[in-house]
């Protein structure tokens, strides 16, 4: 059976979870998400990870997980308590309750261990202003490896290519502008090839064209590591990451891979030619449909069916249209919601 | 692929190092870097250079019908009593912001999101700023001392002796720079630091000869005294250990609160 809003727009979201299914997405067992198959093993873990701050809750009860080489958006307006997780994660921060894992180590006990195969860039991240680009990579590099000096300065060149600082990596980081450090920060995030990147808004800082290259980076480097990032733009989320964490008023309300998140389940878009008042009045007539809705375009018509079971709206829905010879079918398929759609009716949804 | 497969490849091996010195030799280079790399290390030593060896100068230069061995005591006495009272006062304006700065400024939230123990980062501050107050405040003005006196005194200074005040007053630099320290990783502002700092220096210049000398000895503020009883070879009234193992135990005391606050602190 068919109930549209079981998706994603159900509170609590345990509730989503029970009613979708989407409790199964574990580690081993992850659907494909974007195209990908991201199933491996769990990188990041949390369970019941909380903070207080005096008498505010930063963070409820997170419970979480990262699997390998999967690009996950942790998205959330201003104060959901995303930048609180992610410093949880790390270990810069101890949790009230709850606690965490990173490739099976503790994250208050292991977090030295951890942070060797981790690569962080800070919501704002702030460098030694008298070093240079290639100073600060140099100093960054070798909290994680040592060896020829030539070798470091390889690396530190391939890095700094990577991020378009290549020109400007003997000026002293003290006249870079918010884009350059954003960059220079994702450089240093990298330098030690992390299996695990954890970004807090990457492209928060920086012009479209820098977001652009940010994405493709983040593309790019999802061959080797996994991505763990925090951002409000629900844009670049759903361009990129493989599964999204929603994360409102400290509390996560929404896990799914984005394709889970984006699919408009139990409704149908069809782009049509010709007399469509037959083919109308037939659907509503079918027992399986619930709704309607018929809109002109320039092309042609559109119409936006919501039924009750999908599997008869799979098997059904198409032929039934299609029985009808004064009509042209140009289009069909699934109604694909928009994230941005998605996020508002999650948080406001949460909110009312 | 793994981190340390890549790392091979291009013949970087992991860093390593395990408990409280994990990343303590990159922090030391960076720390000594500031000092040393950056126009600190010469306005410091300009500064000590105009202060110790310019008073003292004088006071050799003046020796207004005294006796040669009085104007060596004299001199000694005066650069190791003025080394202890500005060297604290400088330490304390100098340092405020070591840790406090780094903390505003987000850059030590970065750097303990590195490989590295919180314990290094504080002992790294610690290690380098004393070996530049040492060398900038004490070493250079002491060597400085030494060649003038040569030259304007008639009678000799025991170079024994004055190495032994020497020593005193780097216990005297090293309490200020723990103690500022210390402060710095447990205020989140630098008024409370500075207050608490140069507040105890100067009491020590008010109000060491009328508190109880149980209160007196318990304190930093005698340890200029104790150099330059050394120095000049003069025994004071009080025994001169005592000072010295007093300043030893809250030297530890002060670096175990301050690593451990830091330990804790949250980013």
């Amino acid at each position: 059976m068919c109930d549209r809003g079981s998706v994603w727009n159900i509170e609590p979201m345990e509730s989503v979870f029970t009613e979708t299914g989407l409790e199964e997405l574990r580690p081993a067992e992850v659907r494909e998400g974007s195209g990908r198959d991201i199933s491996g093993p769990s990188v990041i873990h949390a369970t019941g990870l909380s903070k207080r701050f005096g008498s505010v809750d930063a963070l409820t009860g997170l419970d979480l997980n990262v699997p390998q080489h999967s690009i996950v958006g942790f998205l959330g307006p201003n104060g959901a308590g995303k930048t609180t997780a992610i410093k949880l994660l790390l270990g810069l921060s101890r949790p009230t309750s709850g606690q965490a894992t990173l490739f099976g180590l503790d994250a208050v006990k292991d977090s030295t261990a951890i942070r060797t195969r981790v690569g962080y860039l800070a919501q704002d991240p702030r460098f030694y202003t008298h070093l240079t680009a290639r100073e600060t990579l140099e100093f960054t590099a070798k909290f994680f490896f040592k060896g020829p000096k030539s070798a470091i300065q390889d690396r530190i060149e391939e890095t700094l290519d990577l991020v378009g600082l290549s020109d400007k990596a003997d000026r002293p980081t003290k006249g870079f502008s918010g884009g350059e450090r954003q960059r220079l920060g994702i450089a240093q995030a990298q330098v030690n090839h992390p299996d695990l990147l954890v970004l807090d808004e990457p492209a928060a800082a920086l012009d479209p064209l820098g977001r652009r290259d940010v994405l493709k980076i983040m593309e790019r480097l999802r061959e080797h590591t996994t991505i763990f990032y925090s951002t409000h733009i629900l844009d670049d989320v759903q361009r990129v990451s493989d599964h999204v964490v929603i994360l409102h008023q400290g509390r996560k309300v929404a896990d799914a891979t984005t394709s889970q998140l984006l699919d408009g389940g139990c409704t149908y878009q069809l782009d049509l030619r010709g007399d469509t008042s037959t083919a109308k009045s037939t659907l509503q007539g079918q027992p399986w449909v619930s709704e309607v809705v018929l809109s002109s375009t320039e092309s042609g018509d559109s119409m936006i069916v919501t039924v009750t079971d999908q599997r008869a709206g799979d098997a059904l829905l198409l032929r039934s249209i299609l029985s009808d010879d004064a009509l042209t079918v140009t289009n069909f398929g699934r109604k694909q919601h928009n994230l941005e759609d998605v996020f508002l009716q999650l948080v406001e949804g949460q909110e009312t | 692929m793994t981190a340390t497969t890549r790392v091979d490849k291009v013949e970087l091996i992991p860093a390593g190092g395990s408990g409280w010195t994990v990343g303590l030799s990159n922090l030391l280079r960076k720390e000594f870097g500031q000092w040393w790399t950056t126009k600190l290390w010469w306005i410091q030593t300009l500064i000590w250079l105009l202060l110790l060896n310019g008073v003292t100068t004088v006071i050799m230069l003046d020796s207004s019908g005294m006796a040669p061995a009085d104007l060596v005591r004299e001199a000694v006495q005066t650069f190791f009593l003025v080394a202890a009272t500005a060297v604290g006062i400088a330490i304390v304006l100098t340092l405020q912001g070591s840790i406090v700065g780094e903390r505003e400024l987000g850059t030590a939230a970065w750097v303990v999101s590195k490989p590295v123990s919180r314990t290094a980062f504080v002992v790294s501050k610690l290690i380098a700023h004393f070996t530049g107050f040492a060398i900038t405040a004490i070493l250079i003005p002491s060597a400085v001392f030494l060649v003038t006196a040569q030259f304007l005194l008639t009678e000799p200074v025991a170079y024994g002796p004055f190495a032994m005040g020497m020593a005193v007053t780097a216990l005297n630099v090293l309490f200020y720079v723990v103690l500022t320290l210390t402060l710095g990783c447990m205020f989140k502002s630098r008024g409370p630091i500075a207050g608490i700092g140069i507040t105890l220096v100067l009491m020590g210049q008010f109000f060491k000869g009328m508190l109880p000398e149980t209160i007196v000895l318990a304190t930093p503020w005698l340890l200029g005294d104790v150099a330059a009883s050394f120095a000049v070879q003069q025994p004071p009234a009080f025994d001169r250990m005592v000072p010295m193992i007093v300043a030893g135990v809250e030297i530890v005391i002060l670096a175990l609160v301050g690593i451990w606050r830091f330990n804790r602190e949250e980013f």
